[in-house]
């Protein structure tokens, strides 16, 4: 049985060997010359402000929250589509249920202004 | 060694690896990816039980939605402010003699256990057989967890943004 | 080689039961840091780390009986943990900013 996955192994194995392999030939050909404005964080030109690891905006989170349950609920439907024909109508009011209870949380999110940039 | 010994023992290497790197790390940062590779060690044993839609959903949700959950909070939180405070109780010896005869003791008994010979799977395939028991007979619980879901989205907006 | 080790190692399969020790003792560590842990957030960690262990017990059940069941369960264990880490992720955000810690014995005022 797991035979099958050998594609998805040689794929793996080629993900992993390709980037190691690219780093260590190109140190091998590069010089190596050290500057301290090659450790900076590229920011466009601009002199970077603070450290990487100040504190993010709550805003981020919300977008992060939403789009964790709508990622649940996208799991949810892909049993569904796979067995579209099978259920028939059966099924799809049964997704049209589910996707209904979720559309009325998408639109309180909207209404409350969850997903506004302000 | 068979192919299936072979990867058991190493996604095992993994989950075992990840798991106490997870919970030893001083960093929440790297806890938290430690835990990426202990939730991707089990994934892989998922695939090898023949679950390879709760290896797909492992990845999706567990992997790419809430460990990112988890990232994202500790990148909200100051994380150079709690640096220096201290990481893990002072009678941490108790808790992790405690936890370790229990494991042991776990251990012991599931090696002894004489399981039945397994039955096989209808042949039909795992998701599809997913998808059949969850929307006929899993039916009430799957229109429930929409309400759990819409429940999660109006509290937990309703809490991180109370600010203004 | 092949005459140093035991002809059974090479042939031999994983039994289930080594699924289920595996189980155990990932939700052994689970508990372990949950009790040692001293920040939210780690330990909130642990807990995902013991769900998890669960859920593969479940899954090894699954295989066990040749039913489904036990990876519905398990499925529907990850989605209640995705519902509840949106939520309590979201308790931490507001424990943080009206407390300004995230230590656990700093956030007593039931206790007191």
């Amino acid at each position: 049985m797991l035979e099958g996955y050998l594609p998805l192994f040689v794929f793996l194995v080629l993900c992993i060997a390709f980037p190691l392999a690219a780093l260590l030939v190109g140190k091998a050909l590069r010089p190596s010359v050290f500057a301290p404005a090659k450790l900076e964080s590229y920011e466009c030109g601009i002199e970077a402000v603070g450290g990487a690891r100040g504190r993010y905006s709550v805003r981020f989170y919300l977008v992060a929250i939403l789009f964790v349950i709508f990622d649940v609920e996208t799991v949810f439907l892909f049993p569904w589509a796979v067995r579209y024909k099978q259920l028939g109508w059966f099924g799809v009011a049964e997704a049209l249920v589910f996707l209904g209870i979720l559309v009325v949380g998408y639109v309180w999110a909207y209404k409350k202004g969850a997903l506004e940039w302000v | 060694m068979t192919l299936e010994a072979f990867f058991f023992y190493a996604f095992t290497t993994l989950a075992l690896g990840g798991a106490t790197l997870a919970i030893t790390r001083r960093s929440a940062v790297h806890a938290a990816i430690s835990l990426m590779v202990s939730l991707l060690g089990v994934a892989g044993l998922y695939l090898l039980l023949n679950a390879e839609f709760l290896f797909v959903s492992q990845i999706i949700l567990y992997i790419g939605g809430i460990l990112l959950l988890f990232l994202f909070v500790i990148m909200l939180v100051n994380l150079d402010a709690g640096r220096g405070l201290r990481q893990f109780h002072q009678r941490w010896p108790l808790g992790a003699a405690v936890t370790a005869i229990a494991g042991v003791a776990f251990a012991i008994l599931w090696s002894r256990a004489k399981l039945p010979p397994s039955q096989t799977m209808p042949d039909v395939g795992n998701v599809e057989l997913v998808a059949d028991t969850l929307l006929q007979d899993y039916l009430v619980p799957f229109e429930v967890v929409s309400l759990l879901l819409l429940v999660a989205v109006v509290g937990s907006v309703l809490l991180a943004r109370k600010r203004a | 080689m092949t005459h140093l080790l035991p002809p059974e190692f090479f042939t031999a399969t994983v039994p289930l039961n080594a699924y289920l020790i595996l189980s155990a003792i990932l939700f052994a560590i689970g508990a372990c840091g949950f009790m040692f842990r001293k920040n939210i957030i780690t330990i909130y960690m642990c807990i995902e780390l013991m769900l998890n262990a669960v859920n593969l017990s479940f899954v090894t059940f699954s295989y066990q009986f040749g039913k489904v069941d036990g990876q519905i369960y398990s499925f529907f264990v990850m989605v209640v943990a995705a519902a509840e880490a949106a939520v309590g992720l979201a308790i931490i955000l507001t424990i943080f900013r009206n407390r300004g810690t995230l230590q656990i014995d700093e956030i007593d005022t039931l206790k007191n």
